[in-house]
């Protein structure tokens, strides 16, 4: 890789940076449904579990960091670098897994229960107008960054107020001392019926699927470290505008200590990003669900029996129902706002990343390919996955044919044992050695490749179910 | 003039306070019910433009969490108590220290949300201040978030 000069670091207070995105996709149906449910089936000790999966995925958002920083290019290039049928394959998974307009129901349904306009309306509509929105930015990821971070941080205050008001001391207690029940599994969670239910939420701990894999793509559009070095991908209105993309990366002088100590200022920035940002907010946002689901529970036992089944928009309007009746009506119709906005962070999230993630590799690695610019291949895919998606909601089952559900949940918890697999190889091979990762870190790689394979093949092996 | 000054900074923080109170209860006036909840968006708003103020006047440093993190630890709490007192709700039925105890706890998510939205509101609003008037303790804010947004 050619050799550039590394830009400073902002401080690492700097409040704000592509954290926005994981959060706003990692923020979703995990933290707002699975979870309150195992807490209400289990008890808050199986909280323990959660606590694993965030807090892996705080140390793969670091790694994956760390090569975006540190070359300017995607893990999806340095996947390539290292064999390039990886590569591949996650370029295989993506379409499989995210074509499907199955994430955007959960929110236009809460949107119907509040409105009455029907979610298929919602959902259409609202395809169409990201769509919109990312053909007319002149910089996507800034419109992406300001949009995402107005609507998380309404969804932070907003939660932790409507917790504030239904919630009280032994909820948060329990929920926060489950989290320490290391080791506790019930009998019954290590059923054919319960036990993929829990690695699915293990898996949707946080990101999950590719997410972390593009959260690359959002840190080096942000100028981060290396990425200072690579234009940023505009709208189709402006990709006249574009600079020509260079084939690959950059390093820095690590021999150099004055580039090492900027180097160690952009690991300082990130780390506060993974720990605050990331770590905390995925954790308020899932405390701050949990408690409301306990509190419903409390004031209202059909809720319990509401959210144990296997409905997620019955589970949702009995907590809303719940919620309502600790405060005013208004505060059900505040929380099912917040589920629509989740529904509406991940698909904003959802469809910038995958055409980002599509298009980067497609610019890279198809031949021909470089006679397009960046932006139009992000165009395509984004209203290819929009048209698409708009006719499986008018006439196919949102989530995909049912018949292939199984494989796509199994593609999807498979490609994040792979990306830490990759991960590993990718820093300790194509990184030079003063910046590679210290050995603590790999070992917390290693074990998240073994946690998410290996629970998904146990799940596999012993129940004949993938995840649930 | 330095009223008007300090007014000027504390805007961003009395909007995101509000809207914060609002989202809880300023909607139950329509709805025709008890507005109890609606009384936590005054207490909100005002810390929330006492940290615009504290920020413009120096010992707050933009966008740093632990001083946000601190002023709500305490403010939070007092809200929520300040609207239990006026409009009860039964948030106190295990007593005024658990109760606190809670509410602090939960202030900590809510400064990291009030942070958030503050630090995308701030330097926008600065820059409309600057268009307009004359407010030096706002050019030297802006100067910083510009210094900043450059590296």
């Amino acid at each position: 890789m050619p050799i550039r000069k590394l830009p400073d670091a902002p401080p690492s207070v700097h409040i704000l940076g592509p954290t926005v995105f994981l959060v706003a996709l990692g923020v979703g149906m995990g933290e707002s449904y699975m979870w309150p449910r195992l807490v209400l089936l289990f008890g808050p000790e199986i909280r323990w579990l959660f606590l694993i999966g965030v807090t892996l995925q705080a140390v793969v958002m670091l790694e994956m960091a760390r090569y975006a920083m540190a070359t300017g290019e995607s893990i999806f290039s340095g996947a390539a670098r290292v064999f390039k049928p990886l590569m591949w394959f996650f370029f295989a998974v993506a379409i499989l897994v995210y074509i499907w307009p199955g994430h955007l129901s959960a929110g236009a349904a809460a949107f119907e229960e509040i409105t009455g306009i029907p979610w298929t309306v919602t959902a259409v509509t609202g395809l169409i107008l990201v769509g919109v929105v990312f053909s007319l930015a002149k910089v996507i990821y800034n419109v992406l960054e300001n949009l995402l971070s107005v609507l998380i941080g309404a969804l932070v205050i907003g939660t932790a107020v409507i917790a504030a008001m239904v919630g009280s001391w032994s909820d948060v207690v329990s929920t926060i001392t489950g989290m320490f029940s290391i080791g506790y599994l019930p009998p019954e969670a290590l059923s054919a019926a319960w036990f993929p239910v829990i690695v699915g939420a293990c898996a949707f701990a946080g990101p999950s699927g590719m997410q972390q894999m593009w959260y690359t793509l959002h840190l080096r559009d942000s100028g981060a470290g290396m990425g200072a070095h690579i234009p940023r991908i505009r709208g189709l209105r402006h990709a006249g505008e574009e600079e020509a993309m260079p084939s690959r990366g950059f390093m820095f002088d690590t021999e150099d200590p004055a580039e090492m100590a900027k180097w160690r200022g952009w690991r300082r920035w990130v780390t506060f990003d993974a720990l605050l940002l990331f770590w905390g907010v995925t954790m308020l946002v899932t405390i701050s669900f949990t408690v409301i689901a306990q509190a419903a529970a409390r004031q209202n036992p059909g809720v319990r029996a509401a959210i144990q089944g296997d409905d997620r928009e019955v589970a949702l309007s009995a907590m809303a129902d719940a919620v309502s009746s600790a405060g005013s009506s208004v505060l059900g119709v505040v929380f099912l706002g917040f589920i629509a906005l989740i529904g509406l962070n991940a698909t904003l999230g959802l469809f910038d990343s995958f055409s980002r993630g599509q298009a980067d590799m497609t610019y890279n690695f198809v031949p021909g390919a470089r006679r397009l610019k960046m932006a139009h291949l992000y165009a395509g895919f984004l209203w290819g996955v929009i048209v698409f998606g708009i006719l499986i909601l008018l006439f196919g089952p949102a989530d995909g044919p049912s018949g292939i559900l199984d494989t796509l949940a199994f593609l999807s918890t498979f490609a994040m044992g792979a990306y830490c697999v990759t991960l590993l190889l990718v820093n300790n091979r194509m990184l030079p050695k003063p910046i590679r990762p210290r050995w603590w870190s790999n070992a917390i790689i290693g074990f998240g490749a073994v946690f998410y394979l290996g629970m998904l093949f146990y799940s596999l092996v012993a129940f004949g179910v993938v995840v649930g | 003039m330095v009223a008007r000054h300090s007014l000027e900074l504390a805007v961003p923080g009395l909007a995101v306070g509000a809207l914060a109170g609002a989202m809880a209860g300023g909607l139950t006036l329509f709805a025709g019910q008890p507005g109890g909840a609606a009384l936590l968006a005054l207490p909100l708003a005002l810390f929330g433009g006492l940290y615009g103020m504290l920020l413009g006047h120096g010992p707050f440093r933009p966008g740093t969490f632990a001083p946000a993190g601190l002023l709500w630890l305490l403010a939070f709490p007092l809200s929520r108590l300040a609207q239990e007192s006026v409009a009860p709700t039964g948030g106190m039925a295990d007593g005024v220290l658990p109760f606190l105890a809670y509410q602090a706890m939960v202030s900590l998510g809510f400064a990291i949300g009030f942070l958030w939205l503050h630090e995308r509101l701030m330097p926008y609003w600065l820059l409309r201040v600057r268009a307009r008037r004359r407010n030096p303790r706002a050019d030297e804010l802006l100067a910083h978030y510009v210094r900043r947004a450059s590296v």
